[in-house]
């Protein structure tokens, strides 16, 4: 197929490259234009989320592709090579093409099943378009692979699943405050857990975070990255009265919230709902808390429990979902062996045969009174007419297939001829 | 004729959507719970004609007598329901008021076809407002109640961790606690009017605004309860838990007193 993807994602890369890579796609300049200029690639698309950079490239032939993607990527990443080439997965044909369906079908994702990941791909493809970067393949390509995450999402269970432990929370602050839009988030510690629950948060429509943190130029760094508002540490408690959720992940070895504290604030905030998320070890909220009426407190066991109670649900989906993604693949697979030039030749061969032989059988009366030889010089004629009708064509289609892609004159054949 | 017809057919309907209801909560499925709330609106619709009809033929004003009175506080429920139905998302909260109009018309039903002409005490608007007022009010009431047990069932299902599909399917802690309040301001706010119709009426035919008689303070003692439930919410600042707990504390002391008062005292406010 001659077809490579060349990428990193969350499952391979550690968190400090993962933050490179989100600064590196938040640039938000479309790398496709210089992709195409690269030396045999033929088509391209460039697909980068916040959890993966991906490129996926049909090239003129396999020698130098991956080289020529690679020494792309650890430009634009500006990184050393030996970091980078520990996080670079490459996938080549088939592999490709399943890689590329399952990440599009949100099984790759950081929270399996997550929506976000279709539309990220869509947008990829409709930059490539515009760019001029695909072509029969890969425009083939992208749409069987909507059409398979279409199938996942439709014909499994894996979208409606609570999936991961700030998508639990999400759910449950659902549960609590009906849609979470206009919410105030605090969160307490700037880890990466809290990070990646506020990040959940925030797709939901939360109004506004604040963020506390030991070091406060973290804080600052991170309440840029959301929006949001840096408050000081050991002033979080004077803020409390106007949050809605709370998330804390310091690494305090005793608790920084206290039952009498929660009460205190829920008195102030005229017993408005709060729900508490504790994702610290040892954890940050005394349990007492959650005792408190209108006050809920789950902690990263309860959550984890959360999304255990359907896991047993979550494997057999994920694997009703692989299933649906090689049957995809397969179904791709036999539209692209169609499309090769040497099943063409053969079957161009073959149509032309039959015709020929066909169309003697129909003589066969007038062609049986003609003695021995002269049937044989009749049958000799026509196939040396048939093999210089077909020459040209045929050499031409390997020819094509040699130089360049040779897909677009494969497919005109194959509808001239009713292949 | 066409009245009582339109009535058994709502009744049936309604019956229909509270097993419709109750299935749902039992494979868990908001698919069926939207089946059942399109099955209530058609039962409303059908149980609003049968009021047209039987006002048309027999002229008289809905919600005067026993039967009407009961069928009416179905009809307010229902219609109450799926008006705050559209404004949050709490389809399952039906599972819990279909079982109540249901009761409510079953009761209705007994009376069925019985005394159509009103007493001459009680033939005027000002009884008309009266009892819908009153009866109005207190459905609303009742519609606070179920949204508070459906509360507390939620509650008590995140607070203790309960994974599983029910917290899912059950509505949220604020849209039921939205619920409650809204009902509980505008029921308060009905009862008061039935209540002041009430006892201008009452100055009419017995002479003076009061007069002792078990249900008058029954409904007062309700009302009482009422506005203290609903100045702890407004001022104190109750809210979600402790409002929903006692809200439906409220509603099975007053149902207990109705009981209690029908086993053992004498009314003259009885037209039945």
């Amino acid at each position: 197929m001659r077809l490579f993807l060349i990428g990193m994602s969350h499952k391979t890369a550690p968190i400090e490259m993962r933050e490179r890579l989100q600064l590196f796609c938040s640039e938000g300049n479309q790398p496709l234009t210089e992709l195409m200029r690269l030396d045999g690639i033929q088509e391209a698309l460039y697909l980068a989320t916040c959890n993966r950079v991906e490129i996926i490239a049909r090239a003129e032939d396999d020698g130098q592709a991956v080289d020529v993607l690679k020494s792309f990527i650890f430009r634009r990443g500006n990184l050393s090579i030996a970091e980078m080439e520990k996080c670079l997965y490459i996938h080549r044909d088939l592999e490709a093409v399943r890689h590329l369906f399952r990440v599009t079908s949100s099984l790759d994702s950081m929270v399996m099943g997550e929506p976000q990941i279709l539309g990220q791909m869509k947008e990829a493809y409709r930059m490539a378009i515009e760019n001029h970067a695909t072509g029969v393949f890969l425009n083939r390509l992208s749409h069987h692979a909507f059409q398979a995450a279409k199938r996942v999402r439709t014909e499994t269970g894996i979208a409606g699943n609570a999936v991961s432990v700030s998508y639990a929370a999400v759910e449950l602050a659902k549960k609590i405050f009906g849609d979470l839009k206009g919410k105030t988030i605090l969160l307490i510690g700037a880890g990466e857990m809290s990070e990646l629950a506020a990040r959940h948060l925030l797709r939901q429509g939360v109004g506004k975070i604040l963020i506390a943190n030991r070091t406060y130029a973290r804080a600052e760094t991170m309440a840029a990255e959301f929006q949001g508002a840096p408050v000081a540490f050991d002033r979080f408690g004077e803020v409390l009265p106007e949050v809605d959720i709370v998330i804390t992940s310091t690494g305090a070895p005793g608790y920084i919230l206290t039952a009498e504290m929660v009460t205190a604030v829920l008195r102030r905030r005229r017993n408005r709902l709060l729900f508490l998320i504790d994702i610290a070890v040892p954890r940050d909220i005394e349990p007492a808390a959650g005792e408190i009426d209108n006050v809920y407190l789950y902690n990263i066991d309860h959550l984890q429990g959360v999304v255990d109670a359907n896991k047993e649900g979550r494997r057999t989906e994920a694997m009703k979902a692989e299933a649906i993604i090689a049957e995809e693949v397969e179904a791709f697979e036999q539209w692209f062996n169609a499309l090769e030039v040497v099943p063409t030749i053969v079957a161009l061969r073959e149509k032309v045969e039959g015709i020929v032989k066909g169309e003697l059988e129909k003589s066969a009366s007038w062609l049986g009174k003609l003695d021995e030889e002269q049937r044989n010089r009749v049958e000799i004629l026509t196939t040396s007419i048939m093999n210089k009708i077909l020459h040209e064509p045929m050499t031409g289609l390997k020819e094509e297939s040699r130089e360049k892609d040779a897909l677009p004159i494969v497919a005109v054949v194959r509808r001239l001829f009713k292949l | 004729m066409t009245g009582i017809v339109l009535f058994k057919t709502a009744l049936t309907v309604y019956l229909v959507c509270a097993v419709v209801y109750a299935a749902s909560l039992w494979v868990r499925r908001v698919l069926t719970a939207r089946v059942a709330t399109w099955l209530m609106l058609v039962a409303l619709v059908i149980h609003t004609f049968s009021f047209a009809s039987r006002w048309y033929t027999n002229g008289v004003s809905p919600a005067v007598g026993l039967h009407d009175a009961l069928s009416f506080f179905a009809w307010v429920m229902a219609a109450a329901y799926l008006a705050l139905q559209l404004k949050t998302k709490t389809r399952i909260l039906g599972a819990f008021v279909s079982p109540v109009i249901c009761l409510m018309m079953v009761v209705a039903s007994v009376e069925l076809g019985g005394a159509v002409g009103a007493p001459a005490a009680l033939q005027g608007s000002l009884v008309m407002f009266h009892v819908i007022f009153s009866v109005t009010g207190e459905a609303l009431f009742a519609l606070a109640s179920c949204a508070g047990l459906m509360y507390l069932i939620q509650d008590g299902l995140i607070k203790r961790k309960k994974e599983g599909g029910l917290i899912r399917l059950l509505p949220s802690l604020r849209d039921l606690d939205r619920i409650n309040n809204i009902c509980l301001s505008w029921g308060f706010t009905l009862l008061t009017f039935g209540i002041l119709a009430g006892s201008g009426w009452a100055r009419i035919v017995w002479g003076s605004h009061w007069q002792w008689d078990p249900k008058q303070v029954w409904t007062l003692l309700a009302w009482g309860l009422y506005a203290l439930l609903l100045h702890q919410r407004l001022v104190v600042g109750w809210q979600g838990r402790k409002a929903a707990l006692w809200s439906l504390i409220v509603l099975v002391f007053l149902i207990a007193l109705l009981i209690f008062r029908k086993l053992f005292f004498q009314t003259i406010h009885s037209f039945v």
